[in-house]
């Protein structure tokens, strides 16, 4: 631990850590360019020069390339160092152009702030600048190569610490120049964090650019609803609409960086479609005549039918708040347990997946990119939890053997095995490679008899598990059961949702599937349905295919989907950037978000791309929306109940993993509860038989296949239009008579309920047998976990 | 693209076979399909990122970073005109200058006839020659006008068609 000293401070900082970073230990911000925290020095600026005084370095010296050591003064305001980065924010200013005041970095710019602090006001070399010509980098990225310093931070960030390879370095000297080859989108779906990295306004955020001056904005801390990672982003609100989403710091989940699809997935909360008003029978109807309405309704229907024929489903995208006041909300009025979960199975494995994470064991985000080897279950991290795939990254930068075992194709930027197997067989691939790495061939041979193509990665997994000091395990809920007792393997599930994790802790345990719930309906032992931001169409096509058999469909919701349509009753309910709320990330990780803005129509829209009417006496228009734990509340009110006055915080005292925790003060970097391990053993899910069909694979697309992405429009922009895409071995395509000449890209009709679903059918040679991949969106909701023989026909 | 020549395919495959990873070769490559093609068009990089397995991107990283690797067309004989101290301490006049003036080119032009590109280059490392130059991989040393004269007239005399890329 060396100890130096820094502008008179003393500070003592691990072994290896920079002086620039030890300075900020201290507070003390050391001007930089180049240095990033996540990305280290490259020495490139020269900006963070300070002077050492005495110890084992003297003179003059960059402070991100010297290591802290024992003994060291540093001043990082000496003339000499002052007057030295003087010159050097000079130098970088000779090329940049004065254009500020048209340029979207203005008012959050690195290179402003320091220009100024350094110092340097008058332009003294008067001759041209130098100027080049910008790309077009898609639809994320805007590209103002003039304004680039050289630091180096968008090439390292893109093929360093993300592996791709199409945005770089080109030319030498004062000409560098960083883009592509030539025009086009950039490859790498974390690119929108070069907006965030970019010391100066070269690359800056292509949907946010002239929206608004940072400065400008309403900014609050947030949690990315998109996947069940749990990122956590800084929300930037104008004008009653996300104006932009950044990366916010997290050391333990997301470190620096988002995703695109955090970045990019807004934009739902300002669409003109969204529920802004109550409805009554398809009628809006002010806010208080529709609970009354809605109140006298359910009483009703208590009375007539007795109060278990009323149930109430919660969504996977909703706020613990939300999901805590259904679950209050029907144990008060006596209603059936409220539904969360497509089935019982699914919620118990999503239970169990997070009870095993005990102290010991529970790995996050940052502690799988620390991991020296990962075994991946059932996970194409790209697509179910895209940072995960960055962790990834870090991990093998670092030496550690990647092994995804998944049915899909699965692409990442690193070097990884790919076991492609049927998810039948995830527990002998999980017990082979986590069991004795000498007794693994065999193990492979007896248990996987029929794929030999997987045993050598079999046996290279096992060892390289076996010799690992930090293996960590990421898997998809279903494996709780099957996995080995060790508390050497780390591990981390990825769960479907952004909210399966606040579910899965609140679900009361008789809380039934909403497949028993789509039978009662059908029974006619339900009656009436409280649906809380969830949508049936697509969570449980079974059950909205008997919506019609229903008395009363009650509905809140902040999307538009067709339930809302469907719906008897609506009640407008306010996103997770108006009303904040608490959020469990997949490693059951609490985190709290804060509200940005309040609810109402985008000024832009209410003034019909002008200034807004000035009549003062005049309602804002669109903020009937309030929030669903609000609404529930009132709701109960309404019936005659008292719910508590903090039903999160109520339930929560009596769940021994969320007991004693002060949800109201959840720490910066959330808070993971110390989960006690599986009370009892699971029993073994039933092995899906592949005999008589193809089993159904959903996947996730980068863009909009998450629920409140698919109504962001700049991410439904990103998808791909036509017919859904469909995968299949092409050895299982042959089989089925489906490999001919169109073999890739044959039009096919997919049978889902009672409908044909047109579809485009790829061919692919690196995934499984027996299964089959469709793309997780609405229209396809409603496969059989196994399709038949006469399921996939072509067209 | 039109496909390579058979021998020029053998070749890469030889220079990327020869080292432990193809990155390694890059630069090799490169260098054939500039000698086939006369310079790096957008199709020799294609070609360069085919045979190594690596982006167009890193190879323009490369390409565009190396003096010797052009990405632009050039002229039958490249002049690297040393443009560095020692040259400037011995030279009489411009040494530069006269080369762009007597073949009527802007530094980094090639002539009209397409025989002569006249590059600078900061060293190369023939000091104790001052002023020297490169053309296609040749010193000429010591120069002089007249001597300029008497090199452009003698390459001009050369019966070689210059190489041209499609």
């Amino acid at each position: 631990m060396p100890d130096l000293i820094i502008d008179g401070r003393a500070v003592s900082v691990p072994k290896g850590t920079m002086v620039i970073e030890a300075a900020e230990r201290l507070g003390i911000m050391i001007p930089r360019f180049c240095w990033h925290k996540a990305l280290g020095a490259a020495g490139a600026c020269r900006m963070c020069a300070v002077m050492f005084t005495a110890g084992p370095v003297k003179g003059l010296e960059m402070s991100c390339m010297t290591p802290a050591a024992d003994g060291m003064v540093v001043e990082t305001f000496h003339p000499e160092a002052v007057a030295f980065r003087r010159s050097i924010i000079e130098l970088l200013m000779v090329n940049h152009p004065h254009d500020c005041p048209v340029c979207d970095e203005g008012g959050h710019c690195l290179l402003q702030d320091e220009t100024i602090s350094g110092g340097h006001s008058l332009r003294r070399f008067p001759g041209r600048k130098r100027t080049y010509l910008d790309q077009n980098l898609g639809p994320f990225i805007q590209h103002e190569m003039n304004r680039c310093i050289h630091c180096y931070r968008c090439a390292r960030f893109y093929q360093e610490y993300c592996g791709y390879r199409d945005f770089g370095p080109m030319q030498n000297a004062n000409r560098v120049y960083f883009g592509r080859f030539d025009d086009g989108a950039l490859e790498n779906p974390f690119a929108g964090n070069l907006a965030d990295l970019c010391p100066t306004g070269t690359l800056t955020d292509k949907p946010a650019r002239f929206v608004s001056r940072r400065w400008d904005c309403l900014r609050a801390p947030s949690v990315c609803l998109h996947c069940s990672l749990g990122c956590n982003v800084t929300a930037l609100s104008r004008y009653r609409r996300v104006a932009r989403i950044e990366a916010r710091e997290n050391a333990a989940v997301n470190g620096s960086f988002i995703c695109d699809r955090g970045r990019f997935s807004a934009g739902y909360e300002a669409i003109p479609e969204r529920p802004r008003s109550a409805r009554l029978d398809g009628n809006a109807v002010p806010a208080i005549e529709a609970e009354t309405a809605l109140a006298a309704r359910l009483a009703a229907l208590a009375e007539k039918h007795g109060p278990g024929s009323i149930a109430i489903l919660g969504g996977l995208r909703s706020t613990m708040e939300t999901q805590a006041a259904g679950i209050a909300l029907a144990q008060a009025a006596g209603w059936r347990a409220p539904a969360f979960f497509a089935t019982r199975t699914e919620q118990a494995a999503t239970q169990a997946a997070l009870a095993v994470l005990t102290p010991p064991r529970a790995r996050s985000l940052a502690e799988i990119g620390k991991a020296d080897a990962v075994l991946v279950l059932g996970v194409s991290p790209l697509f179910d939890a895209p940072m995960l795939a960055l962790a990834l990254r870090q991990a093998s930068r670092a030496g550690a053997k990647i092994i995804v075992a998944d049915p899909r194709p699965v692409a990442l930027p690193l070097p990884f095995t790919h076991l492609p197997v049927p998810p039948r067989q995830f527990p002998a691939v999980l017990a082979v490679a986590t069991g004795s790495p000498d007794a693994a061939a065999a193990a492979a041979q007896k248990r996987l008899p029929f794929a030999p193509e997987l045993w050598p990665g079999l046996e290279t997994a096992a060892k390289a598990l076996a010799a690992a000091k930090r293996p960590a395990l990421v898997f998809t809920p279903g494996l709780a059961a099957a996995l080995p007792d060790d508390d050497r393997l780390g591990l981390f599930p990825v769960l479907a949702q952004a909210s399966s994790a606040g579910a899965a802790l609140l679900a009361p345990t008789d809380a039934p599937g909403l497949d028993e719930l789509a039978a009662d309906v059908a029974a006619g032992r339900v009656k009436g349905l409280v649906v809380v931001e969830a949508d049936l169409f697509a969570a449980a096509p079974g059950l909205a295919a008997v919506l019609g058999k229903l008395d009363l469909l009650v509905v809140l919701d902040y999307l538009p989907t067709p339930t809302v349509a469907a719906a008897h009753i609506v009640l407008p309910t306010t996103t997770i950037f108006e009303s904040g709320g608490i959020l469990a990330a997949s490693d059951g990780r609490l985190q709290a978000a804060s509200p940005v803005q309040s609810p109402g129509d985008p000024v832009a829209r209410d003034g019909a791309g002008s200034h807004p009417p000035r009549a003062f006496d005049r309602p804002l228009p669109g903020t009937d929306p309030a929030p669903a734990a609000f609404l529930l509340d009132r709701l109960a009110r309404g019936l005659g109940l008292t719910l508590p006055r903090e039903p999160l915080a109520a339930l929560a005292a009596a769940i021994p993993a969320l007991a004693g925790l002060d949800l109201a003060a959840l720490p910066q970097d959330g808070l993971r509860p110390a989960f006690a391990g599986l009370a009892a053993p699971l029993p073994a899910p039933l092995p899906l038989s592949a005999e008589s069909g193809l089993a159904v694979i959903y996947t996730d697309a980068l863009f909009a296949t998450d629920e409140p992405g698919r109504y962001a429009p700049l991410a439904q922009a990103q998808t791909q239009a036509g017919p859904p895409v469909l995968l299949l071995h092409a050895d299982d395509a042959a089989a089925l008579g489906l490999a001919d000449g169109l073999a890739d890209g044959l039009a096919v009709s997919l049978e889902c309920g009672n409908r044909l679903v047109p579809a485009t059918l790829h061919l692919s040679r690196a995934m499984a047998r027996g299964v089959i991949v469709v793309p997780r969106v609405p229209d396809l909701a409603g496969l059989p976990p196994i399709l038949g023989p006469c399921g996939l026909r072509r067209r | 693209m039109s496909p390579l020549p058979t021998e020029l395919e053998t070749e890469l495959a030889r220079l990327v076979a020869a080292v432990p990873r193809p990155r390694e070769a890059a630069v090799d490559v490169m260098y054939a399909l500039q000698r086939h093609y006369g310079y790096l068009c957008d199709e020799a990089m294609h070609c360069a990122a085919r045979v190594l397995g690596m982006t167009t991107l890193e190879l323009e990283s490369l390409a565009t970073f190396y003096d010797y690797l052009y990405r632009r067309p050039v002229g039958r004989y490249v002049i690297h005109v040393c443009d560095s101290v020692v040259c400037w301490m011995f030279h009489q006049d411009s040494i530069f200058d006269y080369l762009c003036r007597t073949l009527g080119v802007p530094p980094g032009g090639t002539s009209e006839d397409g025989l002569f590109t006249v590059l600078p280059a900061a060293c190369i490392g023939n000091c104790h020659n001052a002023p020297t130059m490169l053309i296609n991989g040749r010193f000429y040393d010591r120069l002089t006008p007249e001597r300029i004269d008497a090199v452009l007239a003698e390459l001009r005399a050369g019966t070689e068609e210059p190489v041209r890329c499609k």
